[in-house]
């Protein structure tokens, strides 16, 4: 079965590329926008410019190189998907970590979160043309990444996640400095969201521009901050409580505006929520035993089984699907769905009736990460095929 | 409504029930009754009470079986719950869910190229989304076990 | 609306140094235990080869120990791990399976060169060479 129809694109409007180069990240996407003046009608998501065939390569390797693998889908939430796939693993093999390692696990991906969400702010902030707020959140989130560094041995690849455990465990002395860095960056978080509050320029980029419907939300199958700002409550770190995370007390964010501004404040917010969980795990961390586990001891032949983990990951829920048939060292099958994967693909009605400058501050406001998103393409540039759908159906929610 | 009555709306269309780990419930029904699954969630929940959070094809080399799993999470509790169906590997095909359930789209398209599974009703199913052309053009699809990829 | 005071960041960022590193004339500072290269120690490695089939980056091949070294009888193949630093991805995965903990790691990061950069010299350098008679 082809392609039967195409949309047709009436002569008086004008077609302009924006990317696959630096379209607001420096990321490979592809926005064919249709404009009739400024106004945009119609937008095309291409993409196919990154892909690597993970999927395919995690059924060719064994359940441990797996783990570092999956951590290479994305660098800014490698921790997420090495985590995500560890606990299937660990259903899978129905062993549990101790309560230190779950606390360590929480706060590196809690970290990770305050990093990459400073990140995304941070970029929105230059697509406005605020280079300079741009340039004080980057420096900032640097100290995130010291963090990061003290407690896992590297700035982003973080290789945290161990089959029941964690790869370090920390000592009083880092626990002090990582919690100083926390404390620090409270004040800053606090006036960054007070410029976006405030700060005319933001303001009038940002508010009602992009505006997504709860309806549309769930009908898109959007996740994440784009889903919560649109008053859509879906955070697997409230729902599943996995880890620690029914432990360590934390306020799941939503609001109701629905548009970019919105999905910006909504990500200041869970910073400032994932600071304060950063500091209650570090004061009541636990000392149940030792959390790294012996790599060499950890069982080398996997039970037939499935598992099907989520996790809240900085830009939405994250899945995995892991099957084991007992028979060889590989997993059967492990299935990926990451949440840029929902977001950007089912995103090309948000652009439509906003100004061509507008494009890059939506596709901003949704957090992009290609790389997540294209784990399973191969090698295609058509894949934008997939979003010559009839507009008016998209943009419907697909009620006709 | 809560969570147990929603999952009635399941039950009655479920060949069996188990549990997938960690505490999903799993409804396994006829590849037949799956869209009408869906459209009568649409109608007892409407648009904003669930999501379709993915799609699952595996490919079962030695029950001669493609299995289909469609994660659903039901809001605002967000339970998840699995219904999952068994096509013929020779010629998978089952309804599409594109026209009521957008969110669809990208499973699908995913599922068929990488799997050969066609959905009935899609009109945007093409080979090489993902799989590169030299690889597309043989009618290999590059998830199934005896592919050769 | 009241306009944030981000004027007084500008000027105060206006009197004092930059934050940037000049990185290749100043080191950036890493934690002592962050993860950088890491090489075996041959006076401890069994030649076992389970590193080099753990890798999940392929970044690690059993190479013959020259003849000219003094090789530990633990050692009867005469292999060692070979890191090719261009592959690997630092994840310690052959820090931590090693059976005998031969690795010895170091928190060293700048490994950017235009020549292929191996352990080579690093765990050679912990053999002794065989003292011709």
């Amino acid at each position: 079965m082809g392609i039967t129809k195409v949309v047709e694109i009436p002569v008086v409007t004008t077609e302009v590329p924006i990317g696959p180069q630096h379209p607001a990240l420096h990321e490979p996407i592809m926005l064919k926008v249709y404009a009739d003046g400024e106004e945009v009608v119609k937008v095309e998501v291409n993409t196919g410019y990154n892909h690597r065939g993970i999927e395919k390569l995690c059924e060719k390797n064994t359940f441990y190189r797996d783990i570092f693998i999956v951590s290479r889908v994305c660098g800014i939430c490698n921790a997420v998907h090495a985590n995500c796939y560890v606990r299937a693993l660990e259903q899978i093999l129905d062993v549990t970590p101790n309560r230190r390692a779950k606390f360590l696990r929480v706060l590196s991906m809690e970290l990770e979160r305050i990093h990459s969400h400073m990140l995304i702010n941070a970029v929105m902030a230059e697509i406005v043309g605020f280079e300079t707020l741009f340039m004080q959140i980057m420096l900032d989130r640097e100290r995130v990444m010291k963090a990061k560094e003290i407690l896992t041995g590297n700035r982003v690849s973080a290789d945290y996640m161990m089959v029941s455990g964690v790869r370090r465990d920390i000592d009083e002395v880092k626990r002090d400095k990582i919690k100083e860095i926390l404390l620090k960056l409270k004040s800053k978080i606090e006036y960054y969201k007070k410029v976006f509050e405030e700060d005319e320029t933001l303001v009038k980029r940002l508010v009602d521009v992009g505006r997504v419907k709860y309806e549309d939300a769930t009908s898109h199958s959007f996740v994440g901050p784009l889903a919560r700002a649109s008053g859509v409550r879906i955070d697997s770190r409230a729902s599943d409580k996995y880890d620690a995370y029914d432990e360590i007390p934390f306020n799941v964010i939503t609001r109701t505006e629905g548009d970019s501004w919105a999905r910006m404040m909504v990500r200041w917010d869970e910073i400032l929520e994932s600071i304060e969980m950063g500091i209650y795990i570090l004061n009541n961390l636990p000392s149940d035993g030792n959390p790294v586990p012996d790599e060499r001891r950890l069982p080398r032949r996997f039970p037939p089984g499935e598992a099907y983990t989520r996790v809240e990951a900085q830009r939405g829920e994250l899945t995995y699907y892991v099957m084991s048939d007992g028979k060889t060292q590989n997993p059967y099958r492990v299935k990926i769905r990451t949440p840029s994967f929902n977001n950007i693909v089912n995103s090309a009605f948000m652009y439509v009736k906003h100004t061509l400058a507008d494009v890059p501050v939506i596709l901003t406001s949704i957090d992009p990460c290609i790389s997540c998103m294209e784990r399973v393409t191969l090698i295609d540039l058509e894949k934008g095929v997939r979003q010559r759908i009839p507009l008016k159906q998209l943009s419907s929610g697909g009620r006709k | 409504m809560d969570v147990a009555e929603k999952l009635k709306l399941l039950e009655d269309f479920a060949l069996e029930k188990s549990v997938l780990k960690p505490n999903r419930k799993l409804f396994v029904v006829e590849p037949s009754y799956v869209r009408r699954i869906f459209e009568s969630l649409i109608e007892k929940l409407g648009h904003g009470g669930f999501y379709l959070s993915t799609i699952v094809g595996t490919d079962l080399k030695e029950e001669n079986k493609i299995r289909l799993d469609y994660y659903v999470v039901m809001l605002p509790e967000e339970e998840t719950v699995v219904i999952r169906t068994f096509l013929p590997r020779e010629n998978p095909v089952i309804d599409s869910l594109i026209d009521i359930i957008p969110g669809a789209l990208a499973g699908e398209c995913e599922t068929y190229d990488l799997l050969g599974v066609v959905f009935r009703g899609n009109p945007f199913l093409k080979r090489g989304f993902f799989v590169p052309t030299d690889v597309s053009e043989k009618g290999i699809y590059p998830l199934r076990k005896d592919s050769g990829v | 609306m009241r306009r944030p005071k981000l004027i007084e960041v500008i000027f105060r960022n206006l009197v004092t140094k930059p934050s940037t590193v000049q990185y290749p004339r100043e080191k950036t500072e890493v934690e002592p235990d962050s993860r950088g290269i890491q090489y075996a120690d041959l006076s401890k490695c069994t030649g076992c080869s389970l590193c080099s089939i753990e890798c999940p980056a392929d970044a690690i091949k059993m190479t013959l120990i020259p003849q000219e070294y003094e090789v530990p009888k633990t050692n009867p193949r005469r292999l060692f791990p070979l890191i090719n630093y261009g592959k690997c991805v630092y994840c310690y995965r052959c820090v931590k399976i090693c059976p005998v903990n031969a690795y010895i790691v170091t928190n060293k990061y700048d490994i950017a060169s235009s020549t292929r950069y191996t352990s080579e010299n690093l765990s050679l350098a912990t053999l002794k060479k065989v003292v011709s008679s």
